[in-house]
């Protein structure tokens, strides 16, 4: 090989390359509008990027499978986890992560911040990303299942993704308000009462740590049937 | 013999220095990190110091040395190589101190909290302004170098050609981006393109010129095999970085752009694995310094291994779908960067160093133990990462356990990293006191039959 021919290979090798990725850079932002839905991308949702710059999440967390891999991947965490579930985790990481063996930092993030975070969160996850990751594709087909029938859903799948976050149930669950099987034990409420406390515990229990739920009345009645057919009836033998 | 032909090359060994200096600083950051995985911190103390500040530290640091080790690599062989001083030295240490505050300034920023929150970028935009400037300030200094000097080569060049590739491209991490799936193609023009593009192209131009200076091989030869090597390392390289594109909402073509040319990306190591070895065999002159050449060849071998054969494997779309996102990306991103760039600056700095202080034979005992424990310490290290990552890629993806429950796997494999890291700390340490305190050797160098001066 003569040093042209090196230097021919140089300066195709590179420039084909080069002229490849610039047409593909170019395809890619007339795409991006249909891949990331960019009509719901509102001032709401990049305030969340920035509160999710702010706090560096991405330092533990990936997103999109990109960053520390410290901490669970964010991309479909809406789906997972459910607002009310991230507005917990986000404020009081100390209380939700109490009982784990890995901790998060309690960052302050203010009210208005967190709600930023969560639109941020949910418009991630409508990402047309090929359905990955793979292991969060079921809580994105269930939370879409929840929201067109909740009176077909499997029940003991719907109360895990509802109350999950919080309760566990057959060692499912995140361990922070109670197992939901001592629970059902344990209340005295009719069906009525359950599925009011659901909606607005203070206002069933005022100063009780659990937080409004956002279900509809429907799906709370679904989880309120469940929850009460867990009591187990005492054996009354006479 | 003159060790070093020209004053100006004296600029580089300041650089060398700190940048030893931070590499110990990156890998105890990256002890404290294991630390975080194997243990459960108490809550307080995480609220202080949490992971993703450590995180920043360990990866910024890195770029920072990676960085100071290049440039003051790159002052070092351009008198030689250009056959006159530096345009400036005043410039070079300049940029030295502008670089260097704005790094630590962010290092102390980040323990605040004063961040962007952009892995690997999270320099807030003042000091990033600042880097701009001592980038700029050294493309300058390079360029005018070589537009003044009387005898051009392709490998000055190609170094100015890297270089500058290097800065631009770090343009792109700057600004803010709206839609995250575009911040993420952005972000990959920076990291991507560096460490398979620009960065690959610097070293190349390094270890060729180190290459052709300790054999007295031929110019032309040395010139011919770098052209053919930037020639293929970025006709693959720019478009494998479709490889980061397969999961972010990105076009279906990229699968296959990306998954072809990035199983394409080992080809230009192998290339490079088989250059350096010819030429050592046809080296005309006697081996002064065999540690120089461990240094060599293992630049070579483990820079196949680390980046080109884990790249591999792992950047296939079939697999990459279930090992993204997970430590079996530590233990690649950990054996490639030391591979590749760890062991490059190392080579340059025993190039370097030794004959900065006039030193022609060195006593290499301890140079040696620190070769060793650092390069077998940081591939068990990358073999603890890759069985965790697959554990976790199975468990998690695989039996589709939760994340937290997957993850309770990592304390035991991190508490095996973080004594693996001890060693590998310890060999750090070695490794650098050596190069502070290098010594001449009391056995005579062997007469080199072409004498490196006569190439130039």
């Amino acid at each position: 090989m003569t040093g042209k021919t090196a230097r021919l290979i140089f300066w195709v090798g590179t420039l084909t390359s080069a002229a490849i990725f610039l047409w593909q850079t170019y395809d890619f932002h007339m795409q991006t509008p249909k891949f990331t839905h960019t009509d719901k991308l509102t001032e709401q949702v990049v305030a969340g990027k920035k509160v999710w710059h702010k706090y560096n999440c991405n330092d533990c967390h990936t997103i999109l499978g990109f960053g520390g891999y410290y901490a669970p991947d964010m991309t479909k965490a809406f789906y997972r986890l459910g607002e009310n579930n991230i507005a917990s985790i986000v404020q009081h990481p100390d209380v939700m992560y109490k009982n784990s063996f890995r901790k998060m930092p309690q960052l302050g993030v203010s009210e208005t911040e967190t709600r930023q975070l969560v639109s941020f969160l949910r418009w991630v996850g409508d990402i047309e990303n090929r359905h990955w990751p793979p292991q969060d594709e079921k809580f994105v087909e269930a939370y879409k299942l929840r929201e067109s029938q909740p009176q077909k859903l499997d029940k003991v799948h719907l109360v895990l993704q509802a109350c999950g976050g919080c309760h566990t149930f057959e060692n499912q669950g995140r361990n922070v308000g109670g197992d939901l099987t001592t629970i059902a034990n344990r209340i005295t409420y009719d069906r009525q009462t359950l599925i009011n406390y659901m909606i607005n515990p203070q206002s069933v229990r005022p100063g009780v740590a659990m937080p409004p739920q956002d279900v509809s009345p429907q799906t709370a009645a679904i989880i309120a049937d469940f929850i009460l057919s867990l009591k187990s009836t005492k054996e009354v033998s006479k | 013999m003159m060790l070093i032909e020209y004053q100006s090359q004296r600029v580089s060994l300041w650089y060398f220095r700190l940048a030893l200096v931070l590499f110990i600083l990156q890998v105890i950051m990256g002890l404290w990190l294991s630390i975080n995985y194997a243990f459960t911190l108490p809550q307080e103390l995480v609220n202080v110091f949490p992971f993703s500040t450590a995180r920043e530290i360990h990866t910024n640091v890195l770029v920072a040395w990676m960085l100071l080790g290049f440039m003051g690599g790159t002052y070092y062989i351009l008198p030689p190589e250009c056959g006159r001083e530096l345009y400036s030295p005043k410039i070079a240490y300049a940029q030295l101190i502008i670089f260097v505050a704005a790094a630590v300034t962010a290092v102390v920023g980040f323990l605040f909290g004063w961040t962007r929150g952009k892995p690997l970028l999270e320099i807030p935009f003042p000091l990033n302004a600042l880097i701009v400037v001592a980038a700029l300030l050294f493309i300058a200094n390079v360029a005018m170098t070589i537009i003044e000097s009387k005898e051009k080569s392709a490998l000055q060049w190609m170094l100015l050609g890297g270089v500058t590739f290097l800065a631009v491209m770090y343009l792109f991490g700057m600004p803010f981006y709206k839609n995250l799936n575009t911040d993420y193609y952005y972000w990959w023009w920076v990291i991507h393109l560096w460490v398979e593009g620009a960065w690959e192209v610097v070293t190349a131009s390094i270890v060729a010129y180190i290459i052709m200076r300790v054999t007295g091989v031929d110019r032309k030869v040395v010139e011919k095999w770098l052209y053919v090597e930037t020639g293929l390392f970025l006709f693959t390289g720019i478009v494998g970085t479709g490889h980061h594109y397969y999961w972010i909402g990105a076009p279906d073509y990229w699968i296959w752009w990306g998954g072809i040319f990035s199983a394409l990306e080992p080809l230009p190591i192998v290339l490079m694995v088989v250059d350096t070895w010819m030429h050592v065999r046809e080296r005309k002159n006697p081996i002064v310094n065999p540690l120089t050449w461990y240094y060599i060849i293992g630049l070579a071998i483990y820079h196949l291994v680390g980046a080109g054969l884990w790249g591999f494997m792992h950047t296939l779309p079939p697999i990459n779908y279930y090992t993204h996102g997970s430590q079996v990306t530590v233990s690649h991103g950990h054996l490639a960067f030391f591979g590749a760039y760890a062991l490059l600056n190392l080579t340059i700095f025993y190039f370097a160093m030794p004959r900065l202080k006039g030193i022609n034979k060195y006593q290499d005992r301890l140079g040696k133990w620190g070769f060793w424990i650092t390069t077998i310490g940081m591939f068990i290290l990358g073999l603890v990462f890759g069985i965790a990552g697959i554990l976790q890629t199975y468990l998690e993806r695989f039996l589709d356990i939760g994340y937290s429950t997957a993850h309770l796997t990592m304390m035991f494999w991190f508490r095996v990293a973080f004594g693996v890291g001890l060693v590998f700390l310890a060999g750090v340490i070695i490794t650098v006191y050596h190069l502070f305190t290098i010594k001449p050797s009391s056995i005579p160098p062997p007469e080199p039959v072409v004498t490196p001066a006569a190439n130039i």
